[in-house]
């Protein structure tokens, strides 16, 4: 919940205020524009947008509303405008297309796509560190256990150990998403 | 804990375990994609913070009675998030994110363009360059690349060190990626430092060069194991 005198004070535009939030929810908002545009500067422009629509609304958020949903949902409607915007720049030579076009790779994603994102990437941000970088090493990279300890300069078992830990951990964070 | 949990944790991790329902599996496969999806591990640029709050703050003041005060620069505040010169940026710019910085990101996907000569049409041709970095598998390896337009395509000239010669049915295979993740190979070589490649598809869409260990098995396809990453940044 936003409390009040931040909230107040973000609603003035205080730049701590508004640091404050960005620094809680802005890899959130971000990770949501980016599954929607799935392009670097496309996504930091969404974000940007998101909190700026944010504080103008700031003054009807209703306290007893979580912030976190509410700013996913501002950012995916305006990281789908921005899709559609990008989108419709039919005339542009081919070469001069970025890679990022969205008519060119796929449909906006869904509302729960987008929520699945958000939830996994706060479980992971739960994690302890040495359990993150694991987790990011083994699944984003697509390291093997035997990869990662030499990357980390440890035995393959404390590896494991800490994998295991690490998955127990989301996969219990995460058990609402299964049902 | 249930044996059912500890072997939906194992699959979970990427171990095959064969005790587990099509259900339990497709439900747990959603996972490993959400976890394996980059918007769950990118991080903005670390001065979207500063072009967040100056865009706000820059609109508080020209509310009617606002006055908040700016918090950085004039030159900063009034920078659009996308319109800002391109960086060499890190991909772990928050302190929940942050274990990978240092080492790591210095050797992983910090790839930055490092020309970008448009030049005289008429004359010159289209040319790109970018760095290439060693990935955690060959964190010595580094080079640099450049890209040419042609009639017959993009010429990609790479010269990198740090990576072994392979040989005996081991080879380094070079890959195109767009943004959607789609792979388009663009040659196999055996030594990294002065190779000629040749692409069908345009680089400013396909903005990311990968090199991958593989193996002559009949599979062929990506084995995931990259070496080397650079990406060209676009100049706005």
């Amino acid at each position: 919940m936003l409390e009040g005198e931040l909230r107040r004070r973000f609603c003035h535009g205080d730049p701590d205020a508004v640091r404050s939030i960005y620094r809680s929810y802005g890899g959130l908002v971000y990770a949501v524009a980016y599954k929607v545009l799935g392009e670097r500067g496309l996504a930091e422009e969404a974000t940007q947008q998101a909190f700026l629509k944010a504080w103008r609304a700031a003054q009807s958020f209703d306290d007893r509303r979580e912030l976190g949903p509410w700013l996913a949902a501002i950012a995916r409607r305006v990281a789908i405008d921005l899709y559609r915007r990008e989108a419709l720049r039919a005339a542009d030579p081919l070469d001069s297309v970025p890679s990022s076009e969205p008519s060119l790779i796929s449909s906006p994603e869904s509302a729960e796509a987008i929520s699945d994102v958000w939830e996994v990437r706060r479980a992971v941000a739960q994690l302890p560190a040495d359990e993150q970088e694991v987790i990011r090493l083994k699944h984003f990279d697509g390291m093997t256990h035997v990869d990662i300890a030499e990357r980390l300069g440890v035995a393959v078992g404390t590896v494991k150990s800490r994998s295991f830990r690490a998955h127990k951990r989301l996969a219990a964070l995460l058990g609402h998403l299964r049902e | 804990m249930s044996t059912s949990d500890n072997d939906r944790i194992a699959y979970l991790s990427g171990e095959a375990v064969g005790s587990l329902t099509p259900h339990e599996r497709a439900e747990l496969d959603e996972l490993r994609m959400l976890l394996e999806t980059p918007a769950t591990w990118e991080e903005p640029d670390t001065a979207l913070e500063d072009s967040v709050v100056n865009a706000i703050v820059e609109e508080a003041r020209n509310q009617p009675g606002g006055a908040a005060a700016p918090a950085v620069s004039d030159e900063a505040r009034t920078r659009p998030a996308r319109r800002r010169a391109p960086s060499l940026r890190s991909r772990f710019g928050r302190p929940a994110f942050a274990f990978a910085l240092g080492a790591f990101a210095a050797a992983t996907v910090a790839a930055v363009i490092v020309a970008l000569a448009v030049g005289n049409k008429s004359a010159t041709p289209l040319r790109f360059a970018m760095v290439v970095s060693g990935t955690p598998l060959a964190p010595a390896a580094h080079g640099s690349a450049t890209l040419t337009k042609t009639t017959s395509g993009w010429r990609i000239e790479l010269a990198a060190t740090g990576l072994p010669h392979r040989a005996n049915g081991r080879y380094y295979q070079a890959w195109l990626k767009n943004a959607a993740g789609i792979l388009v190979p663009v040659g196999t070589f055996n030594d990294a430092e002065h190779v000629t490649l040749w692409s069908g598809v345009p680089v400013t869409q396909f903005r990311t060069l990968t090199v991958t260990q593989q193996q002559a098995n009949g599979d062929p396809a990506s084995s995931g194991r990259r070496v080397l990453v650079g990406t060209i940044r676009a100049a706005h």
